[in-house]
């Protein structure tokens, strides 16, 4: 395949370069990025516009919204080994959070943000710190368990409006001259990219310290991790949370852009469908992990003119790229810089 | 050694029970400070099972287990671990996708103090324990003699130095007293040559060393004292020319002559 080299010559060219070259090279990017919105308006790159939903709505939910969360997710489960079958649990604390909290009182989305995030690291303490001793499948099936109890209580509270949910929250106030409703989605999208590039920031900085190492260890060998001193269950609960917070920020800000949340929004499905772009992208490998949010986020938007057979395409793109790049699309980086230390003499007397 | 050496670990009594099956039966055992203290003993003796209730993988179902005058018995893993006691594994378990260096930086993140926030936003306090991490891991790389290979992944190291990495990253936690489950085991002659010089370079750098090992001749040459162990049991105690000729070390590794009974 054609991009089979595409991570190591990636990470080989980024090691070349100078602070400025990479500075530089990352504005492009993120200038790129944000002009994404516009790009369907051009006859060159109007193939990128979908068919039946707004192209600047699709940008926002489900584009962002995905890539945030399977960023979100790969700190739980590709960083740290933690599967979590539950996620949308987090999305939709941080949507009702917002749905509350934008009804009941005076705070506005900016201020409802942190909240809901705390909201959502308090349920994923809630959650981790009985169950984090559990390993594997078993706490995979605690998680889904998680996800479906807090739709069913949604889905049975009166107060949470029940089946028809939370309507009428109100959308973002006007900041820095962008208008937050209906008709500008692009506001929407500036804001959830910043969100994107500051868990990438998050995340980079801590996997090369300590905290990335005792993820890492975790996921490796969680027995030898704790006899080397590893504190597992402090820092299996830190990636919980930090997972869950941007969870339950992916939840508020989509709150306020479809300006309603129910319980059908946060089906199992969801938790699935985030998971699968992280394995789709590559476990661990957040550059993996977002082409697979894009991709499988915008993909069945793009291919909505074929309706029906919709769901086989999709279904069929997944099966074939999992057959053919087992690992995703960019499987997690090998760290090691190859060949460049090779010690023939000293080789022989190791065999 | 002094006349009175100080008992840096003591196991007073301790039984571990699984099941009806007893791994280890009032077990007396101790390491004295600064020595090599070599464990001996047939095959299910109770060996790593000893190295298992130290490390707290086991909570031993009776007894103490004393480490400088307090007991661990009831301490958490990774806290028995800052405490000063490190281990290696009879069969190799390196963080085999991540690189040696990193192996061992690991370890010593052991006794930093800063947390997930002080890396997130890079506190002077994170920085300066980050660089003095790495320094220490090369440091211990270079001691081990696998410095060069401090880049490449644990996996993909010779089975050698995979060996050596694992006695690096025990060392990585600063530990009192290092446990190395069968350090020798797959070496060829000449290189049990070298780890027996390694290790006694480990104890002369200020360590006591708790050895498991079934070549003779390595324990018999490096070790101080030497516990044997048989069914459970400790059957016999002192210096490598004490325990060779002790009766019921030869009966317990050769069996008992036909017409002793």
């Amino acid at each position: 395949m054609v991009m089979i080299n595409l991570r190591d010559k990636g990470a080989e060219t980024w090691g070349k370069w100078g602070r400025p070259q990479r500075v530089t090279f990352a504005v492009i990017v993120i200038a790129i990025v944000g002009l994404l919105p516009y790009g369907a308006d051009f006859s060159l790159t109007s193939f990128l516009n979908t068919p039946v939903s707004s192209y600047q709505a699709v940008l926002v939910y489900p584009v962002g919204m995905f890539v945030l969360m399977a960023l979100g997710l790969n700190i739980v489960v590709g960083k740290s080994g933690l599967l979590d079958l539950g996620y949308v649990a987090f999305f939709a604390i941080g949507g009702y959070t917002a749905g509350l909290l934008g009804i009941y009182t005076k705070l506005n989305t900016w201020e409802i943000l942190p909240i809901g995030m705390a909201a959502a690291m308090v349920a994923g303490v809630a959650l981790g710190l009985p169950t984090l001793r559990l390993r594997g499948d078993y706490l995979a099936i605690v998680t889904l368990g998680f996800g479906e109890i807090v739709r069913i209580v949604a889905l049975n509270s009166q107060s949470l409006g029940a089946s028809t949910g939370i309507a009428g929250i109100p959308t973002p106030p006007k900041t820095f001259g962008l208008t937050f409703d209906i008709e500008h989605s692009n506001s929407y999208f500036w804001v959830v990219l910043i969100m994107i590039l500051l868990v990438i920031w998050m995340v980079r900085r801590l996997t090369v310290r300590r905290a990335g190492r005792a993820w890492e260890a975790i996921r490796q060998d969680e027995d030898v991790a704790i006899l080397m001193g590893v504190p597992i269950l402090k820092y299996k609960i830190w990636s919980f949370c930090i997972g869950a917070a941007i969870g339950g920020a992916a939840g508020v800000i989509f709150a306020s852009k479809t300006q309603y949340v129910a319980p059908n929004e946060f089906t199992f499905n969801v938790s699935v469908l985030i998971l699968s772009c992280v394995v789709f992208g590559g476990m661990g490998n957040i550059w993996g992990v977002v082409m697979g949010g894009v991709l499988l986020a915008y993909l069945p938007e793009r291919i909505r003119f074929i309706s029906n057979a919709r769901q086989l395409v999709f279904g069929l793109t997944l099966v074939i790229i999992m057959n053919l790049r087992p690992d995703g699309l960019l499987p997690r980086k090998k760290r090691e810089k190859l060949g460049a230390k090779a010690m023939p003499e000293k080789e022989a007397n190791d065999v | 050694m002094s006349d009175q050496p100080e008992r840096i670990l003591e196991l007073k009594s301790v039984t571990m029970q699984f099941g009806g099956v007893k791994a280890l039966d009032a077990v007396d055992f101790h390491v004295n400070r600064g020595e090599i203290c070599a464990l001996i003993g047939p095959n299910g003796a109770g060996k790593t099972t000893i190295f298992n209730v130290i490390t707290g993988v086991y909570t031993p179902t009776s007894g103490e287990i004393i480490f400088k005058d307090t007991s661990i018995v009831k301490l958490k893993r990774n806290v028995i671990t800052s405490k000063g006691i490190a281990r290696t594994f009879q069969n190799v378990r390196l963080f085999g996708e991540m690189t040696a260096l990193e192996n061992v930086m690991t370890a010593t993140d052991v006794h930093k103090k800063s947390g997930l926030v002080g890396s997130l936003f890079g506190t002077p306090r994170s920085r300066r324990e980050e660089s003095a991490g790495r320094a220490r891991a090369h440091e211990l790389l270079q001691f081990m003699g696998i410095d060069h290979r401090s880049d490449q992944l644990g996996k993909n190291l010779p089975y050698g130095d995979q060996r050596r990495l694992e006695i690096a990253r025990a060392l990585g936690t600063e530990p009192e007293v290092l446990l190395l489950d069968e350090p020798a085991a797959g070496f060829n002659p000449a290189e049990k040559v070298a780890l027996a010089e390694t290790i006694q370079k480990i104890r002369d750098a200020g360590y006591t060393i708790l050895l498991i090992e079934h070549d003779m001749s390595l324990i018999m040459t490096i070790s101080d004292r030497v516990s044997v162990l048989d069914f459970g049991k400790k059957i016999a105690d002192g210096t490598p020319g004490q325990v060779q000729n002790d009766p019921k070390v030869i009966e317990a590794y050769l069996g008992v002559p036909a017409d002793a009974s």
